[in-house]
Formats: C-alpha cells, sequence, structure tokens
C-alpha cells in the first residue's frame, strides 16, 4: 500500500556502516507498532543501514535511560518517539550536543535542542474530520462521540478540532462518551447511546477500533445499516481494513511518519543542509470510493 | 422495638441478603437515574448481563482460588492469551472451531495449573506467583501476535492484506437465542456459575476447597490433599480465563494481545462485593453473581446517563467500599 516510494532514500558510501538508534516510548498500541514496522521497512532498503530499537514500556524513566544507552554507545542518529516532553528534553539535548544527530517523532520536547520534529496535527484531523462528516451529512443529523482517553492530548485536540469543524453545522453531538482509545469499552458506550437515542445519524470516534466497536454494537441490534461510522487512525490492518470491508465510512489518517524519519536521516547522514527544523506530516482520508487508489491527501 | 431491631439483626446477619442489599442499592440508583426509560428497557439487562460476562466468567475462577484463601492476578492477562490463541487458530491458521475452542481451553488450564503448581509444590505465595503467570501470559499474547491484533486482515509476505471471512464460530457465540432473549456469551458465564455451585456446594472437592482455605494444617492433617485441592482451583480459573478469552474474541471479532488488562482487578472487586472474604475458607458462587450484576448494573447505568470518567470511577470506588462495610456490619 505504501510501495509507492520505493525510490532508493539514498546510499551509504560503499562499505560503510551506520546504525540508527529508535526509542519508542510504548509498543502496547497498534499505530507504534506500525511506527516501528514502517522504521524497520524503510531502512531495508539502504544497504548498510541498521536500525536498533528500544521500547521503553511507557516508562519515561526508562525511554530516558535508553537514550542515555545509545549515546553510550555511540549510534550515528538517533530517532526518539518521546512519551513526554519535559523529562525527556535533557537526554535528547545531550546527544545533540554531543553531535549526534536526534530525530523527534510524534511528540515534541522542550526548547531546540534537537535536529528536526516530525509529526502530524491531531487537531487538524480533527477540523477535517468535522468538517467532512458535516458535508457528508447534509449539515444536519445527530452524532455519537467516542473519545479518546480525555486526559491525553490526542483525545483532547481530536475532540476539539472535530468541535471546530462542526461548528455552525446543523449537527447536533447527542451522546458522548469516553472510551479511553479501547474497543470493547467503545462497544459498551455505543450500547448505551443505542439505548437512549433511536435517531442516530454518525458515530465520531477518536481511532479506528473504537469506530468499529461502535460499530459491531449498532450491528448486534440491527442498526449497523442506519448509521455512518467515522475513525481516525488509518492503519492497513485496522481502519483501512474497515473501510474496504464496507464497515466504516471514513477513517483519517495519522501518519506514523516512520518512513518520513528514515528519508531525513539518509539527508542528515549524508550531510545535507538547509532541512527543515519541524516537518508537518500531510493525512490522508480513506472511503470506500477511494481506499483502492490508496485514499486522499486532506488540504 | 427490640423486636423490630432482633427482627433486622436477624435478617441482616444472612450473607445473602447483606449482598443484595448492594444490588438493590444500585438497581434504586437506576430507577432514579433511568436515562428517559432507558433503565426500563428489557434490552438494557439484557445487553448488561452481555457485557459483564467476560468478567464474570473470571470472577468465578476469582471466587474458587479466593475460597482456598489464594489469588489469582493472573486472569486479564490469561484472558489475552487466549484471545490471540483462539484468533490465531480460527482466522489465521482456519482451524476448526472445536480444535481452536480445545486448544484454547488447554493452554488456560496449563497456565492456571502452572501457576497453582508453584504455589503448592514450591510454596511460592500466591501473590508473587500469579504475579508471574500475570507477566508471561501477556508477554506471550505479545509475542504471538506480533504486538498486533489478530484479525480477519491478514499480512502476507510483501506487505499487503488479505481478508478472511468470520468463521461462524464467532457469529454462533456472539449471537442472541431464546427469542432474541439473552446472549450465547451469558449463558456460558451462568454454565460456569453452574459449575462451580455444584462443585462447591455438591461435591467433596468443593469441601475441600473451603477447608484448605480455612485452615490448611488442619485440612492437611485430616487427610485431604491441599496440594491437589490449590491445582484444580488455579487450573479451574485458568479454564474460566480461557473461555472468558474465546468469548472477548468473539465480540471483537479480533484477538488483540492488550485485552483483559486490569481486568484482574474488576474480577476481584465483584468477588469482594459478594461478601466472599479475601481471607479465604467462606464465601460462595452465588453471592459472586450478585456482585458481577451489581457491578454490571452501575457500569450500565453510569453509561446509559453518559457520566463523565471522572464521576465514574469515584462513584464506582464508594460503592465497592460501601459494599464491603456494609458485609462487615453484623447486626443492625
Amino acid at each position: 500500500m505504501f510501495a509507492a516510494g520505493t525510490a532508493a532514500f539514498g546510499t551509504l558510501p560503499a562499505g560503510k556502516k551506520m546504525v540508527i538508534g529508535m526509542s519508542q516510548c510504548n509498543l502496547g498500541e497498534p499505530w507504534r507498532v506500525q511506527m516501528n514496522a514502517d522504521i524497520k521497512k524503510a531502512a531495508q532498503k539502504v544497504p548498510g543501514l541498521d536500525v536498533v530499537f528500544k521500547d521503553a514500556q511507557n516508562d519515561t524513566l526508562k525511554q530516558r535511560a535508553q537514550v542515555e544507552e545509545f549515546i553510550n554507545s555511540g549510534v550515528d542518529l538517533l530517532i526518539v518517539s518521546p512519551k513526554e516532553a519535559a523529562p525527556l528534553t535533557p537526554p535528547i539535548a545531550e546527544a545533540y550536543k554531543k553531535g549526534i544527530p536526534v530525530i523527534v517523532l510524534d511528540r515534541k520536547v522542550l526548547g531546540n535542542d534537537y535536529t528536526m520534529f516530525i509529526g502530524a496535527d491531531n487537531k487538524r484531523i480533527g477540523l477535517a474530520a468535522g468538517r467532512w462528516i458535516a458535508k457528508r451529512l447534509g449539515g444536519k443529523g445527530k452524532i455519537v462521540e467516542l473519545k479518546g482517553l480525555m486526559t491525553s492530548t490526542p483525545g483532547q485536540d481530536r475532540n476539539s478540532g472535530f468541535r471546530q469543524g462542526i461548528k455552525g453545522s446543523g449537527l447536533q453531538v447527542a451522546f458522548e462518551a469516553d472510551m479511553k482509545w479501547l474497543e470493547p469499552d467503545a462497544r459498551k458506550e455505543m450500547e448505551s447511546a443505542l439505548a437512549v437515542h433511536s435517531d442516530v445519524d454518525l458515530v465520531y470516534a477518536h481511532n479506528d477500533p473504537g469506530a468499529h466497536g461502535a460499530y459491531l454494537a449498532a450491528k448486534a441490534v440491527g442498526r449497523e445499516k442506519n448509521i455512518m461510522f467515522v475513525g481516525i487512525d488509518g492503519l492497513p490492518q485496522e481502519g483501512q481494513a474497515y473501510v474496504k470491508q464496507g464497515l466504516l465510512e471514513a477513517s483519517f489518517e495519522y501518519p506514523t511518519g516512520g518512513k518520513e524519519a528514515v528519508e531525513n536521516a539518509m539527508k542528515i547522514l549524508g550531510g545535507k543542509k538547509g532541512l527543515p527544523k519541524e516537518l508537518k506530516l500531510e493525512s490522508r482520508v480513506f472511503t470506500k470510493a477511494n481506499i483502492d487508489k490508496g485514499g486522499e491527501l486532506l488540504k | 422495638m427490640t423486636k423490630a431491631r432482633d427482627f433486622f439483626g436477624l435478617v441482616f446477619s444472612k450473607p445473602w441478603v447483606r449482598a443484595l442489599s448492594a444490588l438493590v442499592f444500585v438497581a434504586l440508583l437506576g430507577i432514579i437515574f433511568n436515562a428517559e426509560g432507558t433503565f426500563f428497557k428489557w434490552s438494557t439487562h439484557r445487553d448488561m448481563l452481555r457485557q459483564v460476562s467476560v468478567y464474570g466468567m473470571l470472577a468465578c475462577g476469582m471466587t474458587l482460588v479466593i475460597i482456598t484463601s489464594g489469588i489469582d492476578l493472573s486472569v486479564g492477562s490469561v484472558l489475552g492469551l487466549s484471545a490471540v490463541l483462539f484468533s490465531i487458530a480460527t482466522l489465521h491458521l482456519a482451524w476448526p472451531a472445536w480444535l481452536a475452542i480445545a486448544v484454547t481451553l488447554l493452554a488456560g488450564i496449563a497456565c492456571g495449573t502452572l501457576s497453582g503448581a508453584m504455589i503448592a509444590r514450591f510454596r511460592m505465595q500466591p501473590f508473587v506467583a500469579t504475579l508471574a503467570m500475570m507477566v508471561f501470559a501477556r508477554g506471550a499474547a505479545k509475542y504471538l501476535s506480533g504486538g498486533q491484533k489478530v484479525s480477519t486482515a491478514v499480512a502476507q509476505a510483501d506487505g499487503t492484506y488479505k481478508y478472511v471471512d468470520l468463521p461462524r464460530i464467532f457469529s454462533l457465540i456472539d449471537h442472541r437465542i431464546l427469542g432474541d432473549n439473552i446472549a450465547v456469551v451469558a449463558l456460558i458465564f451462568l454454565g460456569c456459575v453452574l459449575l462451580c455451585w455444584l462443585l462447591l456446594a455438591k461435591l467433596r472437592w468443593g469441601r475441600y476447597l473451603y477447608a484448605t482455605g480455612g485452615n490448611e494444617e488442619a485440612a492437611r492433617l485430616s487427610g485431604i490433599p491441599t496440594g491437589a485441592v490449590k491445582l484444580l482451583a488455579y487450573g479451574l480459573s485458568g479454564m474460566f480465563c480461557a473461555l472468558a478469552g474465546i468469548c472477548q474474541a468473539v465480540q471483537e471479532q479480533q484477538g488483540d494481545p492488550e485485552a483483559g488488562t486490569s481486568y484482574e482487578l474488576t474480577a476481584i472487586a465483584m468477588v469482594v462485593i459478594g461478601g466472599t472474604s479475601l481471607s479465604g475458607g467462606r464465601g460462595g458462587i452465588l453471592f459472586t453473581l450478585l456482585g458481577v450484576v451489581t457491578i454490571g448494573y452501575l457500569e450500565k447505568i453510569l453509561s446509559i446517563n453518559a457520566v463523565g470518567e471522572a464521576s465514574r470511577l469515584m462513584l464506582t470506588g464508594i460503592i465497592i467500599v460501601a459494599a464491603v462495610l456494609f458485609q462487615k456490619t453484623k447486626k443492625a
């Protein structure tokens, strides 16, 4: 699916070997497993490039220690997808000052002591989803919003962006609940929404598993045909698969940036100058109509 | 006056009355906060029973283990491992349903028996042995699934995805029967309750469980094979986890390696609210059934009223404490 960019990312001088250290904050989420897979896949296209992966298991201090280990082992470049900004800022700055280029992925750190930040914008994706949904429903309808963990920034941004996107339209959020990114919870909450409201038009879930859980809840009472389901993330084996199977009306991609990280790592290692400090990732929307063409870029 | 007090004292000294009162209290909450009449619809109660069934199966095993004065922290992880195993077998390997179920049940029993063996044979504390199993089984679930959900989208060698149809066993279990009135999953849970009831109330080995939990030394001296009793309790707990894992997988239509995370705490809360004492030797499966339904209703009522997450957690904590305190008051 992502095979479009098979062109080499660049090459290392013949016979030269280089090592990238990748510190992932948590491999408990499919999206982050996908990020690592994207990095691995991209790196395999460069002969002589080796990537060492470390998983901090959602522990900030463990991640800090792992970054320090990478510095000590003398990797040529660091990719860090940090769990939290403040505690990871000092070790990343230390690597940067020692001359190890650092690419920060998905979540930012404080200050300027890193080489490049690559990430997507949840608020923009939520906003695009809101506008898309308002258009799809012709400006009016009853919505169920199944929110991700509302103490997390992605949950907050996907909520506030969406609310901004539907502002001024006749859409009404009739039922909202925090499903904590979890599919079984989404199914439970959706069952309640269906019991209370007999006329739901669309479910906006902050991730695809949530939308899928809502779909299963509606299917159990024979109402899945009258309701549209929209999710976020667009992973190949989740959101894209659900759209392809006709379960979801749309899935909005939250790109992992894994491929872009390796691309830019090669430019940095090749000594290229004038690279941007911050790279905003483009996001795509997958619908039944465009899924076979690889989705459509959001404007 | 004293007569009335004696009467209430007598009634409330009965454990089942105390277990029931928590449920009645929660039901009253539902009647008051009925979300525009939603609480009075039969489908709300039917769905509640289905939602709580997976937890209920874990609570069944937990009851047996707690009666032997043990604890099983591994139930959530073994559920996750079972969900992954069952999904790989049915979705990726296309095994027949009976074989997939048999292998998953055996794996669950093996996990439980292994914990039991560490406790009975090597005298490890149940907390430690099952903590180790909790971590190990979660690791095994992640290893087997590669950290991704095992779903109908099967990754091919070239990075594309092949979509397989959902095997019939999924819709057979995630389905309602008896005139659309009860979920098969709920029936499986009630079957587990019945099995535990038969064991605890009717069979000699059930009395052995109580005796082992009440006073292990005395039980051993009177000829009860306490080691085998523990193997039985933990082995059955593992089997119930495997059943719960299968039910979780068919309802999610996939095997999520993270499934069941922190479910052990809910299962323990259900057992405790029912009135089975954590110190062992006392309690029963019907009390657990009351505890399961109490938590089920509480979650349902909070959900249909769209109560925020923060208030939900605080209310659940308060209800657990209130229910257990209430059980402690011997007489009115």
